[in-house]
């Protein structure tokens, strides 16, 4: 059964990273949404897929129950969705703006930060 | 709600039909919705729930309430404006931990009192506190977002206009 | 630039007062000198937790170090105000001055040798701010960069070489490194430390590779070569050498370069003195030579050597650093420093030939003079270490040629009818003529007052050659009859390359070919080679593309990944067998929920595949939702109804603020030409590779330390239930902290773009 959630994992990053390499902007945006789940994923799997019961310290138990599912993981990727869900919508904002400034959806037409060069020392980028 | 050309599923709700029913059940939904809200955040040291989770509650109500009445009704039904509901919720974190250095023990560690109420004893701590501040961390900035996306054409960011 | 007398008082006052503090040190140090027996050793403590402390040990080399530093220091300053005068970026230049000073007297007291090493670094980086001080002008420049990448790189090789020996040696510390000595021979290491250090040394005191610099940084104003470049910052690599000779001289190694190379440098920067016309280089190339003839020094094994590297390091400081001050005399009064237009100037400039003749006595060597006891000493030296003659030889040649660049320091330029390019020469003001006439007295003073020059020499010397013992008068070891001779012959010989100077600079300057192969041109050849390398990678790497660049950084990753598990996996289990041990692939966990983990991965699957194909952009929304929620249903089932709930929310959300900025983006763009095959054997890569951590991950025993602690600490500890809430808010407090710091800050940082985003489809219509 892992090696089938395992599989979904997989192919889930492989589908974010195809998408991240993509030069249209929303496409490579969308893709950095699906590689975070996915990354997600795999930093719960670390803690093992298993119990249903939730690590919750039962009423009149001192400590976590046996069959309780691991706390660590959950509480890192809990946090790590909402961060993830801040820099998506970040993400979203400024390709859209972006999009707005250079009229184009290119990835690579995008050269505020690293225009053509008229630097003798970096040669010409070629298309 | 000036979003022009908007080719998606969701648009007309959003932008200029208005949906009767949803504008009856809305002022109750809001307040359910952030009961709930508050509700999680308050039990979630002791069963599933907590800042976070209580925050997205309340950004489903605020999201909720600026799609049915628009953006400045639902700014008006928040506490604070978005970015200075986000930095006081940061700053409530920061703060919670400060107590703890007075006592001599290293920075956020928490500590628990029991507010005695007559018939029974209110537990607060700052474990508490710094859940409120993820809380209201967490619903000012995604509503900010959510604000500003649905405002649309509104020239000012979404802080300024409460 | 002219030396005005216009500007206010108070202005004047006020540079002047930059003087003060190398002044006031100096005085310190002679107070102490007097008062307070050497060694002084003190040590605070900085980062105790990495092993750094402050530790400052005071002997007698650092002591003369520190009296060149501020002595010489509080003399150059106030020559600087009269050199600057009316410059108005002077007050730049005091301060890096000031920031210099200050790390000189740190390397030389610093006894820790990571300290060491950052005030060294810091000598460095103020001298390239230095000699670049008239930036506007592209020679200054040009020199700049090359002192400083060549200085810089001496600095990492020393940087490498402290931390062998650091390794070797156990410590930090200079003087138990030192007392460790002979000991150290043993370690295999050591030829490299040893290799390393002298590179550094070599970089910094303008040794025979690394020399060409020194002549070229003379495009700083004269007040910084003549500090700088003669006095203080080329003889560091003089210093360390001289500090840890006392360690390692029992090395053939260390024994045979410091020899062979000072030998090299000595004759070859004498030479080249030769090729020159400009006052200030012909100076610069000659104390190449003479630091050459310190390295040289160093490297004989007699503990007299050690009293010769102490009084000619003296010497050549007091008589270099009033030449170069003389030199930016001339220049100041007749605009020109090239020899061949200056003749005679002893009419129009009394005080500056006066210190010209009193230092030129001294760097000849002649007698009354310090240059004369160190030139001695340094005979006597060689006498008694029975050097090979060809260095025997060569030093005499050296002394000769610094005899004859004495004469054409004085004699020529203000000897004879008077003759100088401008019309009018005149004196300079007084605070660009006392500086260099004091020195140079001091000089002469030193000759008469044995009292004060023996106490500092002899405690530097022991420094140097701990073997010295008991420190004999200094005057006691002089002439013996061989070496009155041999002074005679280095002055005859040094007379007749005075007469001859014209001719051999002629001669020397047809030999072309020593521009072409010389240490320059390799200098040249590897700053253009390294810039097309850095062209080079940088068209193949940084294209500015962000496709390109997460390309590169995924194949990186994912050879790091391949050779870590590959790594791992030969560490649990040698051999090529059971890289992929199918029994661990077969799962017998079939739980009693397995039907929702299956709808999970089949959400997920169907999403991820839906959202390679798809093009419609709200359709591809909708696909990339549906692996959210395939993860959500996972977690619901796998025991985190938190996590569920969190990735629903985000997941509702995401699809809600991007469908509400889809306008903004265009229809899907049709772009041709794009990798697709690459970008989709990239992305199974990625695939493959996590699927391959995954079943590896799997396959072992889960580490469940960390979750059994928090789930006993929870309760009694935090007061919690909810573990996952408890390790938020609680134990990991200062990580959700910044979390939602972050989360505040994209807000913060969207809210301009949203602005802008907004107003502009306002515009539109």
């Amino acid at each position: 059964m892992s090696l089938i959630l395992a599989l979904a994992i997989a192919l889930t990053v492989a589908a974010g990273v195809y998408l991240a390499l993509s030069r249209d902007l929303f496409r490579c945006i969308v893709g950095l949404a699906v590689l975070g789940s996915a990354v997600n994923l795999v930093v719960f799997a670390a803690g093992r897929f298993g119990p249903i019961q939730p690590p919750i310290v039962s009423a009149g138990a001192e400590k976590l129950a046996e069959h309780a599912a691991n706390p660590l993981p959950q509480a890192l990727v809990l946090t790590a969705i909402v961060i993830s869900f801040a820099l998506l919508c970040f993400s979203l904002v400024l390709g859209a703006r972006l999009r707005q400034q250079s009229g184009s959806d290119d990835s690579n037409q995008l050269r505020n930060a690293e225009p053509l060069p008229a630097d003798p020392v970096k040669p010409p980028v070629l298309d | 709600m000036k979003i022009s050309k908007n080719p998606f599923e969701l648009a007309p709700a959003i932008n200029n039909s208005r949906n009767l029913i949803l504008e009856q059940v809305m002022p109750l939904l809001y307040g359910v919705i952030l009961a709930a809200a508050v509700w999680i955040l308050w039990r979630g040291h002791h069963a599933p729930g907590g800042g976070f989770i209580g925050g997205l509650t309340a950004l489903a109500a605020t999201a909720a309430q600026a799609i049915v009445f628009g953006v400045p009704s639902a700014l008006r039904r928040m506490p604070l404006g978005p970015m200075p509901l986000a930095v006081t919720g940061v700053a409530l974190a920061l703060c919670s931990g400060l107590p703890a250095t007075w006592f001599g023990h290293p920075y956020l560690t928490h500590l628990w009192f029991d507010v005695p109420l007559g018939f029974t004893q209110l537990p607060l701590s700052t474990v508490l506190l710094f859940d409120i501040g993820v809380f209201c961390a967490v619903w000012g900035t995604l509503s900010g977002y959510i604000f500003a996306l649905l405002r649309g054409s509104d020239a000012t960011s979404p802080g300024e206009q409460s | 630039m002219q030396a005005t007398d216009l500007k206010p008082h108070a202005a004047k006052a006020r540079y002047l007062s930059v003087a003060l503090p190398p002044l006031a040190g100096f005085l310190l140090l002679i107070w102490g000198l007097i008062h307070h027996p050497l060694p002084w050793q003190g040590s605070l403590d900085w980062a105790p937790s990495l092993g750094l402390t402050f530790a400052v040990y005071v002997d007698g080399l650092s002591a003369q170090f520190l009296a060149l530093i501020t002595g010489i220091g509080a003399l150059v300053f106030l020559y600087a105000t009269g050199y600057l005068a009316g410059e108005p970026r002077q007050g730049r230049l005091f301060l890096i001055l000031t920031v210099f000073m200050l790390a000189m007297i740190g390397v030389v007291i610093a006894d820790h040798l990571l300290l060491l090493f950052l005030f060294w670094e810091l000598t460095s980086l103020t001298s390239f701010l230095l000699v670049g001080f008239y930036h506007e002008n592209e020679q200054s420049r040009t020199s700049a960069r090359q002192a400083l990448l060549v200085t810089m790189s001496g600095g990492l090789a020393l940087l490498a070489a402290i931390l062998l020996l650091g390794e070797i040696s156990g410590g930090y510390s200079l003087q138990a490194l030192i007392a460790q000595g002979p000991t150290l021979a043993d370690d295999p290491r050591l030829p490299a430390a040893l290799i390393l250090l002298l590179v550094g040394c070599f970089t910094k005191s303008a040794q025979f590779p690394f020399h060409f610099w020194l002549p070229n940084a003379m495009t700083a104003p004269t007040p910084v070569s003549a500090y700088l470049h003669s006095a203080t910052m080329v003889k560091l690599g003089i210093y360390l050498l001289a500090r840890l000779d006392p360690a390692l001289n029992h090395l053939l190694l260390w024994e045979s370069a410091l020899m062979s190379i000072g030998t090299l440098t000595a004759v070859w920067g004498a030479v080249l003195a030769l090729r020159e016309r400009d006052l200030k280089r012909i100076l610069a190339w000659s104390t190449v030579s003479a630091l050459g003839t310190l390295t040289l020094l160093i490297g004989l094994p007699n503990p007299g050597a050690g009293l010769a590297v102490a009084a000619f390091l003296f010497a050549h400081a007091l008589y270099k650093a009033p030449l170069f001050m003389v030199a930016g005399n001339i220049d100041h009064a007749t605009g020109t420093r090239v020899i061949d237009h200056l003749m005679g100037l002893h009419r129009a400039m009394p005080w500056t030939a006066m210190a010209a003749i009193l230092a030129g006595l001294s760097m000849a060597g002649l007698p009354l003079s310090f240059g004369f006891v160190a030139k001695d000493l340094i005979s006597v030296a060689k006498a008694d270490a029975e050097v090979l003659t060809v260095v025997s030889y060569a030093t005499l040649f050296v002394n000769a040629i610094a005899a004859a660049v004495a004469g054409i320091a004085t004699l020529r330029v203000f000897g004879g009818p008077p003759r100088w390019p401008r019309g009018e020469a005149h004196e300079v003001s007084w605070r660009m003529a006392l500086p260099p006439l004091l020195i140079a007295l001091v000089a002469i003073e030193f000759e008469f007052l044995p009292g004060v020059a023996d106490p500092l020499l002899g405690a530097a010397a022991i420094a140097i050659a701990p073997s010295l013992g008991v420190i004999r008068d200094i005057d006691a070891s002089y002439p013996s009859g061989k070496v009155i001779t041999a002074t005679e012959i280095t002055l005859l010989v040094g007379l007749i390359l005075f007469l001859i100077w014209d001719w051999l600079h002629g001669l020397l300057q047809r030999i072309h070919w020593l521009d072409r192969i010389g240490p320059t041109a390799c200098y040249e050849l590897l700053l253009k080679q390294l810039t097309r390398v850095a062209a080079w990678q940088t068209g193949l790497l940084q294209r500015g593309r962000l496709a390109g660049y997460l390309s590169w950084t995924l194949t990186g990753l994912l050879a790091l990944a391949i050779g870590a598990s590959f790594a791992m996996h030969q560490a649990s289990e040698p051999g090529w067998g059971g890289l992929l041990d199918w029994s661990t692939l077969v799962f017998a966990d079939w739980p009693a929920q397995h039907w929702a983990w299956l709808t999970a991965a089949v959400l997920m699957i169907a999403g991820a595949a839906a959202s390679m194909v798809l093009r419609h952009r709200m359709a591809l929304l909708m696909a990339s939702g549906l692996v959210g929620y395939g993860s959500a249903v996972l977690f619901l089932f796998t025991g985190a109804p938190d996590l569920a709930f969190t990735q629903f929310a985000v997941e509702t959300a995401l699809v809600v603020v991007a469908a509400a900025l889809l306008p903004h983006y265009g229809a899907p763009p049709v772009l041709s030409n794009e990798p697709v095959l690459r970008n989709a054997l990239l992305a199974l890569a990625s695939g493959a590779g996590v699927l391959l951590l995954l079943v590896h991950l799997f396959a072992l025993p889960a580490d469940a330390q960390l979750a059994t602690w928090f789930g006993e600490a929870s309760l009694p500890l935090a007061h919690g239930r909810n573990v996952v809430n408890v390790i938020i808010v609680d134990f990991r407090a200062l990580d959700t902290l910044g979390e939602i710091t972050v989360v505040m800050f994209s807000l913060l940082a969207a809210l301009p773009l949203l602005g802008a985003l907004a107003r502009s489809v306002k515009r539109e219509g």
